[in-house]
């Protein structure tokens, strides 16, 4: 049975498609990704021996290095892929739903930050507190695409 | 290359690059969805710069408005997120990722715990790959870099000398 996995950049503008089985999701914590991500270590999913198609617009491609293309949304900067000679790996939070995709092993722990394993340990908050603070989040309207396909792009404005 | 007071950071190509005078606040990771999303990731790092004390050093930022409220920050040419900004407040928050040192800023609370993935604190635990068999890789990467360095640089794009 083949299992079927979507998702896309923050935008809508670009939305891609995985079938098949995704075991090697990783984070790797090299300087590299790390700025790419704007973040302390990129999260990726292979796609080795899966069928990963665009089904939505194109993604731009920076050239990290000689071996590698970074492809990211052009309108709204998602980092989407990591495309090495062995194969692409996409960005774990680019697919509708990154909990199903857990990573299971680390790369590039030389350049690890080293809080970053107790960061799930910090206080932590949920959306409505921030309200005290900063009281737009509860009228907040959301252009980001939603965690699905949709039939058309860009959206309908009738907000 | 000895930095100025205050942080600097950039996308990692190095067509935009920032500084902020002083110190960042509220460090914090933030797991919400619009975060994730806009991050290709399972929370982002961020932390607010006073906008008076803030300055873009080279290039221009592209912007998504991902609600009314609020526009993020990008880099067009390779796409890094750089910006998480409230237009008409007094601050601008980076993502931590982007500073040239990351190490420095630690965060001191999470947000948006609703859409935390469930299993983000077994992070710390996960088996590390061994070096191996990737090093040939690793080198022919290292040489050819096309990533700006973790400091300012006179002159992008950078002149093609790689050690």
């Amino acid at each position: 049975m083949s299992v079927t996995y979507t998702g896309g950049c923050q935008c809508g503008a670009v939305r891609f498609r995985v079938r098949g089985e995704l075991k090697d999701a990783s984070i790797c914590h090299c300087r590299m990704c790390q700025k790419a991500f704007g973040a302390y270590y990129a999260p990726l999913v292979s796609t080795r021996g899966a069928e990963l198609v665009w089904t939505r617009g194109e993604r731009k491609t920076f050239r990290s290095s000689n071996f590698v293309e970074r492809g990211f949304c052009g309108d709204c900067g998602t980092p989407l892929t990591y495309e090495a000679p062995d194969g692409v790996a996409v960005a774990a939070g680019a697919f509708d739903d990154p909990s199903l995709l857990p990573p299971v092993v680390q790369y590039g722990t030389e350049a690890k930050i080293g809080f970053v394993d107790r960061l799930h340990q910090l206080p932590g908050h949920r959306t409505e507190e921030d309200a005290e603070q900063a009281p737009f989040v509860l009228e907040l309207v959301s252009y980001q695409h939603p965690d699905h396909d949709t039939a058309t792009w860009p959206p309908e404005t009738d907000k | 290359m000895t930095p100025k007071a205050g942080y600097s950071g950039g996308c990692q190509c190095g067509a935009v690059r920032y500084q902020a005078a002083t110190e960042l606040g509220y460090p914090h990771l933030c797991h919400c969805r619009m975060c994730q999303k806009a991050s290709g990731n399972y929370a982002l790092p961020l932390a607010s710069a006073k906008r008076a004390d803030f300055e873009l050093t080279r290039g221009e930022p592209s912007w998504f408005h991902s609600s009314d409220l609020v526009r993020r920050g990008f880099c067009g040419t390779c796409g890094t997120p750089l910006f998480y900004d409230i237009p008409g407040t007094d601050f601008i928050n980076v993502t931590l990722g982007s500073l040239d040192e990351p190490m420095a800023v630690q965060p001191v609370a999470q947000s948006n715990l609703a859409a935390k993935m469930p299993w983000f604190h077994a992070l710390d635990v996960l088996p590390v790959e061994p070096d191996g068999d990737e090093a040939e890789r690793t080198e022919a990467i290292r040489s050819s870099n096309h990533q700006h360095p973790d400091y300012d640089t006179q002159t992008w794009p950078q002149e093609k000398s790689h050690d």
